[in-house]
């Protein structure tokens, strides 16, 4: 094997969050890096979105997932940012040594900072632990979007979708423009999990109906999938039973909920928060190993595209500063999500900057506040009409305004 | 009468209430922007949604080009839409942003490739 | 025209493919017929993967004989046939007073029957071999283990296909019938003749018994279902922990498997229907209960997928769990070796099971050695678990190697490809799961099976409708969404 090449920052993955890291990086002045991706093409996830709505932020024009990232992938492509495709990261090593697997070879590289930006993946079957049967017919729905939008392939023509997540009320729409047959829409919690929009525009639209408080459970079919039972929960998410009915379906989709993708995170050594499933990670997008930065859903799943890019961007600043620097200030503050909130991004602060806190609530709220306290002192207050777990929320707390060593609470009131 | 909606827009998803006589908008509430507005009107008198879906590629690295349209089209012609757009069929390379096919249905409104498709 | 055979071995299964595996020794011609698509789909592949010491069996019995050949015979098969085995031991954990004389009778048991390196070990000791068991003392046993038990029967089925064994899938039998001094056994694809008929058919040994005209076996069931734990809470197991066994039943355990996950089970329910596999609720809670008063690191969120597995048991009218049955009826059924009720140990003898009946043919038969047979198979080499060095040299041979498929499991283009391509000409999605773990991690295909089932489609040239899951019938795909253009 070859020595490792010293490089400025290696990105694992070109999906938005290290496509856009790789750009601000390079106009950061950082040009000695490279992206690493294991797919054929650049783009990660988006290049199955092919639904639009994505951008609208950061564009002001709503364009589909292809094009949002073909955005960045031009901006990568106009800077001569290095990239290789087809590689699988088999390693980060919490010395910062990547290695990949290529057709050409077992790469490795020495690098100054290593950019985590895998994404997530998707909550599986298992996972739930539904009873029954184990028949073909049964997708998570990130799948099901990519046989149908990447590979010319449908996987079923009577389906019943398990979960209110966005790509599966996406999917509900898209399997229902290509023939098939949408029975319904179940969901566990008593909220929908998905935006409203999707609500309108994937479900209402096609007269597909949304089912809340209702789960799969029990999955029938010795071959292909011949049906589900359905009940109605309660208000633990058990199953009533007597409210058992039998939906007869080819196909069971499943949205139920993205996994940040940290093997290898873990495998560097860096601590993980149990609430996002990411890396714990200071003000700087830096994990606990120094030198190591994750930013985008492998950090905490988001709602928008546009918020990884952007999330992504700050990650890249700070890594310029440490390349220079080699090192960044100290961030002992803990932020601590409290009454109300899922999560809380980042969890440590320095107290000597401004900082955004991204996060999501655990259930809907209505006529609240988003409040952040430090020992009950309220640092700043973000008033909502309605907030629910589906949306991302960010706040930004000024520097002038925290003091030094003391936890901020994040909570709803 | 009252009519509810939830906004498409963008993603805040605005619930919006709009004072509707069978034939004239009245009053429009609970938008965060004029979007709302402007969405609702739509609404009530002709509704209109974009559709994303593919279309076949010969020759190409993938079977698949995606496309959208360049604006949107009354709801009731999304099927018609989509089964004139299942007929067509493209030759690799396929550019994205390359129109495809020009004033879809009469409307005024194109076929465009969002992600285009390499040689095999 | 039809096809002839010295041997027709009804059923593919761990034992079908060890008797084929071993019989391939001597100079007979062989055929095994499967109902199923692959050979690992029933019992064989749905166990604990545990290669068991022998001590738990009533000394006499073919199940202790058998079973503590087989544990001596493991490292030798291992390193003939390529599929991964590990001598990690095993400890049986107690707590009362009565516990205690279980065990020592254990031990006392298992010297009776040849089985070596048992011993009761303090609280101190056991916690120095599985730092996290719950439990006062425990019973080790050294020399027990862990297998592939897919990697283990699709060897004994390679290796004897590479000897000359022809394999037929999808062959249900139906009917067996003898007549002049042969038997005709009658699929649903055709009908095959044979000098000799083995019924090897695990959950099916009744149904084959009753068509060979040896009725009145009464077999029954035993279902268990089991909960598979993500590989991080592998390194927290080091080896299989039971609890101290009843007379019947072994009790939930936690096992760690041979890739490095921890499998939590089995329950033992009683079952009539020997196709449904699906694991009910309340089984996966009572599991993880069961389980955690033996070690406490059993998670939800750790949950990748369950699965459960159906034991053939014969019992005798009082229900009473009967020894392996391996016989030959002179009287009723010449020529015709039956198996019935090889449950558990069967994985761990199913080579001295093989064996056993081969020495009933050959007490009526002057077995022939077959002068080219090889014991030898090499499995599909694999990247996960190679030293770097080791991996730049794999794909500098051949490039397919640096091309990962399946994340999770770190399964290369190179190893799916060889698997596509196996020599049985399985091509189930699980069948290739079986051969190279792809699709089994946590992410369970999500990342892997559209790139597993477009290989399939371009290496075998197979339509998509044509790609089939596990089962007949199993359709992954109901048809393209857009037909392909002409030309």
């Amino acid at each position: 094997m070859k020595q490792p090449k010293q490089i400025d920052a290696v990105i694992v993955g070109g999906g938005p969050a290290g496509l856009a890291a790789a750009v601000a990086l390079f106009d950061h002045g950082i040009e000695n890096i490279i992206i690493l991706e294991r797919e054929a093409q650049l783009g990660g996830i988006l290049r199955q979105c092919i639904h639009d709505g994505f951008g609208l932020t950061r564009f002001s024009q709503t364009l589909s997932g292809p094009e949002y990232a073909q955005r960045f992938i031009d901006a990568v492509e106009k800077r001569r940012i290095p990239y290789l495709l087809k590689a699988s990261v088999l390693e980060v090593s919490a010395d910062k040594t990547v290695t990949a697997a290529t057709r050409d070879g077992l790469m490795q590289w020495k690098a100054g900072a290593v950019i985590l930006t895998m994404g997530c993946r998707e909550r599986t079957r298992g996972a739930l632990a539904i009873p029954g049967d184990r028949p073909a017919g049964v997708f998570t729905a990130g799948v099901v979007q990519a046989y149908i939008n990447l590979y010319n392939r449908m996987p079923g023509k009577e389906v019943v979708i398990l979960g209110s997540g966005d790509i599966g009320m996406i999917m509900a729409r898209r399997l229902t423009l290509e023939g098939a047959h949408v029975l319904g829409v179940f969901e566990v919690q008593p909220y929908p999990s998905g935006l409203p929009r999707n609500i309108q525009q994937c479900l209402l639209d096609f007269d597909i109906p949304l089912h809340l408080s209702h789960t799969v459970t029990q999955i029938h079919g010795k071959s292909r999938l011949t049906g589900v039972t359905i009940s109605q929960v309660d208000d633990k998410m058990q199953p009533i039973p007597g409210t058992e009915t039998f939906y007869p379906c080819d196909t069971l989709v499943l949205s139920v909920g993205l996994i940040p993708e940290n093997e290898l995170t873990i495998d560097a050594g860096a601590v993980l928060d149990s609430r996002t499933k990411g890396a714990d990670v200071d003000e700087n997008y830096q994990t606990s190993v120094p030198g190591i930065f994750a930013a985008g859903n492998v950090l905490h799943v988001h709602d928008l595209v546009d918020f990884v890019s952007l999330e992504a961007e700050r990650l890249a600043a700070s890594v310029a500063v440490y390349l220079r620097e080699h090192q960044l200030p100290c961030c002992p503050i803990p932020v601590i999500p409290g009454d109300g909130i899922g999560h809380v991004i980042p969890q440590h602060i320095s107290g000597q900057r401004d900082v955004s806190l991204s996060l999501r609530v655990n259930r809907p709220f209505e006529n609240a506040a988003i409040v952040v306290r430090q020992q009950g002192r309220a640092l700043c207050r973000k008033p909502l009409r309605k907030i629910a777990p589906a949306q991302m929320l960010e706040l930004t707390v000024k520097a002038q305004q925290i003091a030094p060593e003391q936890a901020l609470e994040v909570s709803v009131e | 009468m009252t009519k509810e909606f939830t906004c498409i827009v963008c993603p805040n998803g605005c619930q919006i209430t709009a004072q509707w006589d069978g034939s004239r908008v009245g009053e429009i509430s609970g938008a965060l922007c004029p979007r709302g507005a402007a969405y609702v009107s739509q609404e009530l008198t002709a509704p209109k949604r974009n559709i994303a879906t593919s279309v076949r590629v010969q020759g190409g690295v993938l079977p698949l080009a995606s496309v959208r349209l360049t604006a949107p089209i009354p709801k009731e012609a999304i099927f018609p839409a989509l089964q004139q757009i299942q007929q067509l069929t493209l030759t690799a390379p396929v550019e994205a942003g390359t129109v495809i096919l020009r004033g879809l249905l009469g409307y005024d409104s194109d076929v465009i490739v969002t992600r285009g498709c390499e040689k095999a | 025209m039809e096809e002839a055979y010295d041997v027709l071995i009804v059923g593919g299964g761990v034992i079908g493919s060890a008797i084929a595996r071993e019989m391939s020794r001597y100079q007979l011609k062989i055929g095994v017929l499967e109902k199923n698509l692959d050979v690992c789909y029933e019992t064989s592949g749905r166990n604990s993967a545990v290669v068991h010491g022998g001590f738990a069996y009533d000394p006499g019995t073919l199940k202790a004989r058998l079973c503590v050949e087989g544990n001596r015979m493991m490292d030798q098969l291992s390193s003939e046939l390529d599929f991964a085995f590990r001598r990690c031991g095993k400890v049986l954990v107690g707590n009362t007073p009565q516990d205690l004389e279980t065990l020592k009778k254990t031990i006392q048991q298992g010297e009776e029957n040849g089985a070596t390196g048992l011993e009761l070990i303090d609280e101190q000791q056991l916690h120095q071999l599985v730092p996290a068991v719950v439990g006062k003392f425990a019973m080790y046993s050294k020399n027990s283990g862990i297998m592939d038990p897919f990697g283990f029967t699709i060897a004994l089925a390679e290796n004897a296909h590479a000897n000359g064994v022809d394999y037929f899938f999808d062959h249900k039998v139906t009917g067996i019938c003898r007549a002049d001094g042969r038997y005709r056994v009658s699929t649903e694809k055709g009908d095959f003749y044979s000098r000799w008929v083995v019924n090897a058919a695990g959950l099916g040994c009744k149904e084959i018994s009753d068509l060979l005209g040896i009725t009145g076996y009464r077999v029954i069931g035993s279902k268990g279902d089991y909960l598979v734990l993500d590989e991080r809470t592998g390194k927290l197991l080091p080896m299989p922990v039971y609890p101290v066994p009843s007379n019947t039943y072994m009790g939930i355990h936690v096992t760690s498997t041979i890739d490095g996950n921890v499998t939590v089970g089995p329950n033992a329910e009683t079952v009539t229907d020997f196709t449904d596999y699906g694991v009910p609720q309340r089984n996966m809670d009572f599991l993880a209960e069961s389980a955690s008063q033996l070690w406490p690191h059993i998670r939800k969120a750790d949950y990748i997928r369950n699965y459960s597995g159906i034991l053939p048991k014969w019992v005798d009218e009082n229900g009473v769990i009967q020894d392996f049955k391996i016989e030959i009826r002179d009287d009723i059924a010449p020529n015709a070796i039956n198996l019935v009720g090889i449950e558990s140990p069967g994985l761990t003898a199913a080579v001295p099971i093989a064996r056993y009946a081969i020495s009933l043919m050959a007490q009526r038969e002057k077995l022939i050695e077959n002068p080219r047979f090889s014991p030898l198979r090499k499995g599909i080499v694999r990247l996960r678990g190679k030293s770097d060095e080791e991996k730049a040299a794999l794909i500098a041979q051949n490039p397919d190697y640096g091309e990962l498929i399946c994340r999770c499991e770190q399964v290369s283009k190179a190893e799916i490809l060889q698997a596509i391509h196996n020599p049985l000409g399985v091509h189930t999605m699980v069948g290739i799961k079986y051969r190279t773990r792809s699709m089994m991690g946590r992410c369970q295909g999500g990342y892997c099976q559209m790139r597993i089932a477009q290989l399939l489609e371009q290496e075998l040239g197979l339509k998509e409708t044509e790609i089939l899951y596990a089962r007949q019938g199993s359709q992954l795909f109901a048809g393209k969404v857009r037909e392909e253009a002409e030309g």
